[in-house]
């Protein structure tokens, strides 16, 4: 049963950074697992909280974040503004005794295809020993 | 202000707390030092309160400030008055602590202008639970007189004010002081500059020693941050894991109730039931599919965790959640235990007028570590950017 178990991670990436360094991973053709889902956003900060919790309710297993380094954001501030946010929903899980390791927030530039693949082969692992989320199967909602 | 720098006045007797701020109120109004105030008063039926915006001296005579009972959160009230500005009037609003922290939370979101009003609380004993209010009015006035005269919460008591550390002086503009002191005794403190001025204005004799009410307030706190802490860990371990939270709101309609009654949730219209928040059919078809099926509408649990994600930085902890609930789920309990970890995350305590902005209106470039992988890279950039 374990081995059949293909995580689903959403994936935000920003358009000027990890998104572009995903595409880089592709074309390199560097491995990253199937289980990363991209929707492409146009900065980090257009993630509304509820996008995380939307997707984690949807059953996704687990849901990344991906923006520009600090400082390198196309609109100044927006990732520093998106770390925040990202630290409530977390808090939020923490609190509700939900597993916060489901969700992750990561800075991958442009240039950094290697990294996009580490991140997404570590994170893929993770999740793996994390098992299936628990909402998947949850007929109640 | 600090502890040590406060400043307060003595009021002359009265039979009640409640009648000393009345004679308090006429006085500022006689004096021409303010223009209007706000305060409850029994509506017609006698079942109930409404906030009275009155500047005519004798309507006064009817109003309760200590009211038993809280049915529209007051800082709606005075949302409602100072949405569009601060108007030229000064107005003074007599409220439960609560209530003056949630105004001071909406006004950093631009909901409430304070500029021309002055803010004044009380040392509230806790507010009798609506639903039993309404059930049984002359009964619950005897047992908040009870609940006034200790100091204490009953049973009657919303669940929230036997965990509320901020019964008293916080950081409103006047406070009323009157638990742990001699019978009939009250003084007004000055919270603010503002307040501070009126009161010198008032010229009321000063209070020499606000010792007596400081110690008096700080035995019944140690009461109550010690069943904040145990009701803390109860309904942790309730909400324990997505099971924990699917039974908490079990029964929960779909109302919403909660949180239009909520004095933070001010927008016009909740994300939660804009067309946004729609679902596709063949999405939810998808979905039922792979589980079986599907428990309709889909959005309760979303509903719940959605709010607190959005609100619970600001949330006051006031129990107006649960009043309006009409299926009794504890909600307040849910919400003031999240949001007193997600504000700890920031630091940041909600209600405090210390001119810190809300948490997410501004950001540190180096802070939260542990929230994202690789901090020390991320540091290492940022210092490079400064
Ligand atoms: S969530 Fe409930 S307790 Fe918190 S501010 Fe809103 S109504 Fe008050
Ligand atoms: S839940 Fe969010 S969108 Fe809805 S009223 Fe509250 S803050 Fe606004
Ligand atoms: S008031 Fe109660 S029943 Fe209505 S939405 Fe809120 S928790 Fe659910
Ligand atoms: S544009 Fe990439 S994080 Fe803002």
């Amino acid at each position: 049963m374990k081995k059949e178990f293909t995580p689903r991670i959403t994936s935000f990436l920003c358009k000027w950074c990890s998104y572009t360094g995903a595409d880089l991973a592709g074309t390199a053709r560097l491995q990253y697992p199937t289980s990363i889902i991209p929707i492409q956003v146009m900065c980090s900060s257009r993630v509304d909280p509820v996008f995380l919790i939307k997707a984690f309710l949807n059953g996704s297993d687990g849901v990344l974040i991906g923006g520009c380094h600090p400082g390198d954001c196309h609109y100044e501030t927006g990732n520093y503004h998106a770390r925040r946010r990202f630290a409530i929903v977390r808090s939020v899980f923490e609190s509700l005794g939900l597993e916060s390791e489901r969700l992750k927030l990561s800075w991958i530039s442009a240039s950094e295809g290697p990294k996009f693949a580490r991140v997404a082969n570590e994170y893929t692992e993770e999740i793996m020993k994390l098992g299936e989320n628990p909402t998947r199967k949850s007929i109640f909602l | 202000m600090t502890d040590s720098e406060r400043k307060g006045a003595v009021l002359p007797a009265a039979k009640e707390p409640g009648d000393a701020v009345l004679d308090f109120l006429r006085l500022a109004i006689t004096k021409k030092l303010a223009d209007a105030v706000i305060l409850p008063m029994k509506v017609p039926s006698g079942d109930s309160y409404a906030w009275i915006l009155m500047n005519d001296i004798s309507l006064l005579d009817d109003a309760v400030p200590i009211a038993a009972t809280m049915p529209v959160q007051g800082a709606k009230a005075l949302r409602s008055l100072t949405r569009k500005g601060p108007g030229n009037l000064t107005v003074i609003a007599v409220m439960r602590p609560c209530e003056i922290r949630a105004a001071i939370e909406l006004s950093k979101l631009g909901q409430v202008h304070p500029d021309n009003l002055i803010l004044a609380t009380y040392d509230c004993p806790g507010a009798v639970q609506l639903q039993k209010y309404v059930d049984d009015p002359a009964g619950s006035e005897k047992r908040f007189a009870e609940m006034l005269q200790k100091g204490k919460p009953d049973n009657s008591a919303k669940p929230v004010c036997h965990i509320c550390e901020d019964f008293s002086l916080f950081d409103s503009d006047l406070h009323f002081g009157y638990l742990g002191l001699p019978d009939k005794e009250m003084l007004v403190i000055a919270g603010s500059d503002k307040g501070l001025e009126l009161l010198e204005e008032l010229g009321l004799a000063s209070a020499e020693d606000l010792s007596v009410w400081e110690k008096g307030i700080d035995q019944l706190k140690a009461d109550r941050i010690k069943a904040r802490k145990s009701a803390f860990k109860e309904t942790e371990a309730q909400l324990r894991g997505f099971d924990g939270l699917l039974s908490v709101f079990a029964n929960c309609i779909g109302c919403h109730n909660c949180q239009s009654a909520c004095p933070i949730c001010y927008c016009r219209l909740c994300y939660f039931d804009s067309e946004t928040a729609e679902q596709n059919p063949d999405a939810l078809i998808t979905a039922a599919s792979k589980r079986g099926g599907i428990s309709l509408p889909v959005d309760r649990i979303m509903f719940h965790t959605g709010r607190m994600v959005h609100m619970s930085l600001s949330c006051v902890s006031c129990g107006q959640c649960s009043d309006a609930c009409p299926v009794s789920i504890p909600v307040a309990g849910a919400f003031s235990y999240v949001a007193d970890q997600t504000q700890r995350t920031f630091e940041y305590t909600a209600g405090r007028n210390d001119g810190d902005p809300l948490p997410l209106r501004q950001f540190r470039k180096s802070e939260l570590p542990g929230v994202h992988e690789l901090v020390k890279d991320a540091d290492a950039e940022v210092s490079s950017h400064e």
